[in-house]
């Protein structure tokens, strides 16, 4: 499925100078159009990658490939979201949305026609003039996504996007994000402790545990592409992948604490 | 407004009004009779005062001295403050550098630099603006500061990978969020700038709602003294109405949505 959109050659990177760094010679790619979910446990250094891709983070030793050049200073052509409420809360949801165009200074003309598209995207026209603190948990959720979205980025990073949902929000958000990444062919680089998010979303998993970090297992769902979350979720592979999973992960977690010099160490 | 909550705000103000006058009345009643009138006066007397001194001009000179020291001695304290914030808050290294100095002059008491600042400035203006701008320099940087610091590392990487430059980043992000901090800095510095003011009125001036109230005090003019307090009264009631309606207007959409997390 074509060339690799993003890549982490031999990544090395601690928070502390003096202390062993939690990642050391790492390498991870995601293909153009591709959805990669990094699993662990939490505070194993996964969001660590995710921010090295973002180039908010640089690597001590290795580069970050973004798009076939090496990445130099902060990378703006991903969308980024986490699990906080990054909305500015004194202005409203269209302008929430618009505000990566302005920033950007896109020509006024255009920002009109995207805003509709975007909203349009996310099912938040409804909501354009209200402010965020008007907003549900999962209308909030979907405004961070078309923010995120709203200047066509090849790459979404994501970081425990909808960490903080409720069991039944996250099940329909996932079909959305399924949905619009499938539609626009944006590739994901998607961060989580959640199993049952991974195998859902994700066409490779990595199973990441260990200090420094390394991959324990790649895998690979072996549902195609736009895929029937409901039927996934019902079918005797996706419990048999469950479980396969959730022991992983557990020796993930072992690996983890049993390394970690300490306390188990910050995650950024 | 609903007729039910016109009612109670009806009611409630009628209560206040009737408590106000049977204080008077009483306090006219025992001035003389409990208490001498000498150290308490009476309320037909200020009256009196208050009276000729709206009409002689008394007021008039003394509250707008009172009035311009506050308003500049707050801007330039306010002003000061909020760069500073700003700057020692954005820049880590910068904040900490000068955090101990910071620290050594905030909890230094003021009014011990009021002899040096009498020394650099004289009696006049000068001396009761800085006196008053050092107080409110130190509430509006202390709440600048944390304002800015207080803003999540999270929003300043989305917004930065949304394509903000350090400009935007502190006009459009950083500024606007710490603002909630930085208005209610503002708001509890405009009763201290007044402060500070009075202060140093009552310490060395020849003119002032301060000297007025020391003058009259020294001169044991009890009426004198309560006419000059009434003064202060109205500033700081015309104060905080201001700086109430100012600041709800800034942030209306914090009340907004009630019903949101």
């Amino acid at each position: 499925m074509g060339e690799n959109l993003l890549e982490l050659a031999g990544v090395t990177f601690g928070f502390e100078e003096d202390a062993p760094p939690i990642v050391e010679h790492f390498d991870l790619s995601v293909q153009r159009g591709g959805f990669v979910a990094l699993l662990g446990p939490s505070g194993c250094g996964k969001s660590t990658l995710l921010n090295m891709a973002a180039g908010l983070l640089s690597p001590w030793e290795g580069e970050v490939r973004y798009g076939g050049a090496k990445l130099a200073g902060l990378n703006r052509q991903v969308g980024y979201m986490t699990q906080g409420d990054t909305l500015l809360p004194w202005t409203t949801v269209a302008r929430n949305i618009m505000l990566p165009l302005e920033l950007r200074g896109t020509p006024k003309a255009e920002r009109g026609p995207k805003l509709e598209q975007a909203l349009a995207l996310v099912n938040l026209g409804e909501a354009r003039d209200k402010y965020p603190s008007e907003l549900s948990g999962g209308m909030k959720r979907r405004a961070l996504l078309a923010r995120s979205l709203i200047y066509d980025p090849p790459m979404l990073l994501m970081d425990e996007p909808f960490g903080a949902l409720d069991a039944q929000l996250r099940e329909v958000m996932h079909k959305e994000l399924l949905a619009t990444v499938g539609r626009l062919g944006t590739s994901v680089l998607f961060v989580t402790h959640d199993i049952s998010e991974s195998i859902l979303l994700a066409d490779r998993i990595l199973v990441l545990g260990g200090r420094p970090l390394r991959c324990l297992e790649e895998i690979t769902p072996p549902w195609s592409k736009p895929r029937d979350l409901d039927a996934v979720r019902g079918s005797a592979a996706y419990l048999a992948l469950e479980i396969r999973l959730r022991g992983l992960l557990r020796e993930a977690n072992d690996l983890t604490l049993a390394q970690s010099p300490k306390s188990p160490g910050k995650a950024a | 407004m609903t007729g039910k909550q016109r009612r109670y705000k009806l009611v409630t103000t009628f209560w206040q009004v009737v408590l106000i006058a049977t204080l008077l009345a009483l306090w006219e009643y025992a001035s003389d009779r409990w208490v001498p009138a000498l150290f308490v006066s009476k309320p037909s007397v200020i009256g009196a005062t208050i009276w000729k001194w709206l009409g002689d001009g008394t007021y008039a000179n003394n509250l707008w001295v009172t009035i311009e020291a506050t308003l500049m001695g707050f801007v330039s304290g306010a002003v000061a403050g909020m760069l500073a914030g700003y700057a020692t808050g954005a820049w880590r290294r910068l904040g900490d550098i000068l955090a101990p100095l910071i620290t050594a002059f905030y909890t230094l008491p003021r009014l011990a630099l009021a002899p040096l600042f009498l020394l650099w400035f004289g009696i006049d203006i000068e001396f009761r603006v800085v006196f008053a701008a050092t107080i409110v320099f130190f509430l509006v940087y202390y709440n600048t500061f944390f304002g800015v610091r207080d803003v999540s590392a999270e929003l300043i990487a989305a917004v930065r990978i949304m394509g903000a430059n350090r400009f935007q980043l502190a006009w459009r992000v950083i500024l606007p969020a710490a603002l909630v901090w930085v208005a209610a800095g503002l708001k509890i510095s405009v009763p201290y700038a007044l402060v500070g003011v009075v202060v140093a009125e009552m310490l060395v001036s020849n003119s002032g709602l301060g000297f007025l109230l020391a003058s009259n005090a020294s001169q044991f003019s009890a009426a004198g003294t309560f006419a000059a307090i009434a003064g202060l009264l109205v500033i700081a009631l015309v104060n905080d109405w201001l700086l109430t309606l100012l600041t709800r207007r800034a942030l209306r959409w914090k009340t907004l949505g009630l019903g949101g997390q």
